[in-house]
């Protein structure tokens, strides 16, 4: 997919205009398999009916028979031409059917003209037809540029759709990090080894943490309350690990703002931050908060620590930045990300989304 | 042999930290566990206090990470990281030839680790590359600028001082006694968990309870075999140079 945008003239396009690679079979059937629709043929058809009718009345009365032969010869291999054009919009078919139409015009020129004595008649008939060939192989040149544009479109927005899913897919797997995994397994072996009663509400936490977020991602969108139940595992399961003076947490949403319906994984990718960031580092631990409220036609969430706080050259790593686009996704410029450091110090990241108003949660 | 091995374990994270102190026990018999550490700050600590053969110490932990500390010991201790799953980690691990052992730890593969260990440790441990892990691993670690003012409280009043006016910063019982160009004062942060604050190329540590600001050393010198102090430039007090550290002054 070309990317670039080419400012200036293109003269490459005045002499052999026409998009210059083809597209691949692959393309055409994904972007291009429709058939002219026929509302473009009906209009089509309607408007050379029109220029035609106009021509004629316009002709030299003794050659109109003579004239009306010659334009339907010529519509007739503009027809055929667009409909071949129509599967192959690039340069080189362009170019054969322009010379063909070319040679066609000629052998119609010569025919009409042929035989005719009134010397201002034929220059009609010649300069009449000669437009309308002109004409009609501009129009042909407009269609393959029209139609490859259509392509090219429509591939690039499968193309981003692709890189959506992709994503998200990508999100998914890296959701459950195995670090995190192995690490709260370790604890979860020794308990049980050891026959520590912390084993089983773990077990449970762990369990109820996978359950929530494998098949978050299934959905486009899911309501805050469904994602905020793994994120409160995913505390549970942090807190049993690092102890209860290493980490305290607490979410505080309004009952309004669970309902918000949100991108799947962005509160969880935030708070997993907060403790990656702000409460392992930090010798005497902390405190993790998530707050969510509804704000006029906003609902905003925020999650707070007390750690050392964001760094100077503040750089998105792949898990914020992986927000930022999901959030664009969602909702373009509406949707908003802001990490800064809180008014207590520590981090603050919040974000900022249209309340897209809610079934009811599950 | 005339003592056993011995062994510090280190690990932010209490289940893992004492599985593995039961799986040693159970594996390795021979080997004690002298001292266990909960972060990396503890971990240096523990190392300076007890002198072991082995330390077993997992990269993230705060205060000090694991890399950090491992390069503190440098090769006066056989040095085998402990790490859940990552990839970056094990890549580094395997290219630098240094001992890991994967958590949640398990006994065969334990096994392997400590057959491996002893075969080093009786040839006398090589300097494992530390360079490629460090370069891969500090990549992924952020952390804060080091410290440039303290805080001391005075009776009533806090005052400021600027880190580069402390000559040197003595352990005292819970608090740590800060000498500056202005006078001393105590401040609470207990001296080991200052020097993950301080910014390691000025201030030097040279002994388990002290870290000097190199600008401020006059000289090293040696006393007798074992023992080292240093003189200040303007001040009359010397500072003890132990053993560990000994090192750090040793002439070009």
């Amino acid at each position: 997919m070309t990317t670039e945008v080419r400012r200036g003239i293109d003269w490459g396009q005045f002499w052999c205009p026409g998009r210059r690679d083809p597209f691949t079979a692959d393309e055409m059937a994904r972007a291009g398999s429709d058939p002219p629709s026929p509302t473009l043929i009906a209009v089509t058809c309607l408007n050379v009916a029109l220029v035609a009718f106009v021509v004629l009345q316009a002709a030299p009365a003794a050659q109109t028979a003579r004239l009306a032969a010659a334009l339907a010869a010529l519509v007739a291999g503009c027809a055929w031409a667009a409909r071949w054009l129509w599967w192959r919009p690039w340069r080189r078919p362009l170019t054969i059917a322009s010379i063909g139409m070319g040679f066609g015009l000629l052998v119609v020129l010569l025919g009409a003209s042929a035989r005719i004595r009134d010397r201002t008649e034929a220059y009609a008939v010649v300069f009449t037809l000669a437009l309308c060939g002109v004409v009609a192989i501009v129009l042909l040149t407009l269609l393959v540029l029209w139609r490859a544009q259509q392509i090219e479109g429509r591939l690039r927005e499968q193309a981003e759709r692709a890189k959506a899913i992709e994503m998200a897919r990508r999100l998914a797997s890296a959701q459950v990090e195995p670090h995190f995994l192995f690490n709260t397994l370790a604890s979860v072996q020794h308990w049980v080894q050891t026959r520590d009663a912390r084993a089983a509400p773990m077990l449970e936490a762990l369990t109820g943490y996978l359950r929530a977020t494998l098949p978050l991602f299934d959905r486009p969108l899911l309501p805050a309350a469904d994602e905020l139940r793994a994120v409160e595992r995913y505390l549970q399961v942090m807190q049993a690990r690092l102890g209860a003076e290493r980490l305290q947490w607490r979410v505080e949403v309004e009952k309004d703002a669970s309902r918000a319906q949100l991108p799947p994984g962005l509160l969880l990718t935030l708070v997993e931050n907060a403790v990656t960031h702000g409460i392992e580092p930090q010798l005497r631990g902390g405190s993790v908060v998530v707050r969510g409220a509804r704000r006029g036609d906003d609902v905003v969430f925020e999650v707070d620590d007390n750690g050392p706080g964001p760094g100077a050259e503040a750089s998105d790593g792949t898990g914020l930045a992986n927000v930022r686009q999901r959030l664009a996704l969602h909702a373009g410029e509406r949707a908003t990300l802001r990490v800064a450091r809180g008014p207590a110090g520590g981090c603050t990241a919040e974000i900022r989304l249209p309340w897209t108003g809610a079934g009811e949660s599950t | 042999m005339s003592r056993s091995l011995r062994c510090i374990v280190a690990d932010d994270e209490e289940a893992p930290r004492r599985q593995l102190i039961a799986a040693l026990r159970s594996a390795w018999p021979e080997l004690q566990v002298v001292a266990e550490a909960a972060n990396g700050v503890d971990a240096w600590d523990a190392f300076l206090e007890h002198e072991p053969d082995l330390c077993f110490l997992d990269i993230r932990m705060p205060g000090l990470s694991g890399l950090d500390v491992a390069r503190r010991i440098g090769t006066r201790a056989a040095v085998v990281f402990a790490t859940a799953y990552d990839e970056h980690a094990l890549a580094a691990f395997d290219a630098g030839a240094i001992d890991y052992l994967l958590k949640p730890v398990d006994a065969p593969r334990l096994a392997r680790a400590i057959e491996r260990l002893r075969a080093r440790l009786a040839h006398g441990a090589p300097a494992p590359d530390l360079a490629a892990l460090v370069a891969t691993l500090n990549a992924g670690l952020r952390r804060p600028p080091p410290l440039s003012v303290l805080q001391a409280s005075v009776g009533r009043e806090v005052r400021l001082i600027r880190c580069d006016d402390v000559v040197y910063f003595e352990s005292d019982s819970r608090y740590t006694r800060v000498v500056h160009e202005g006078g001393d004062a105590l401040i609470r942060t207990p001296l080991k968990e200052l020097l993950a604050q301080l910014d390691e190329h000025v201030f030097w540590q040279v002994h388990r309870s002290v870290i000097v600001n190199h600008r401020c050393i006059a000289a090293a010198v040696r006393v007798d075999e074992g023992q080292m102090h240093l003189t200040l430039r303007g001040r009359p007090e010397t500072l003890p140079v132990s053993r560990p550290f000994q090192g750090l002054f040793k002439g070009q």
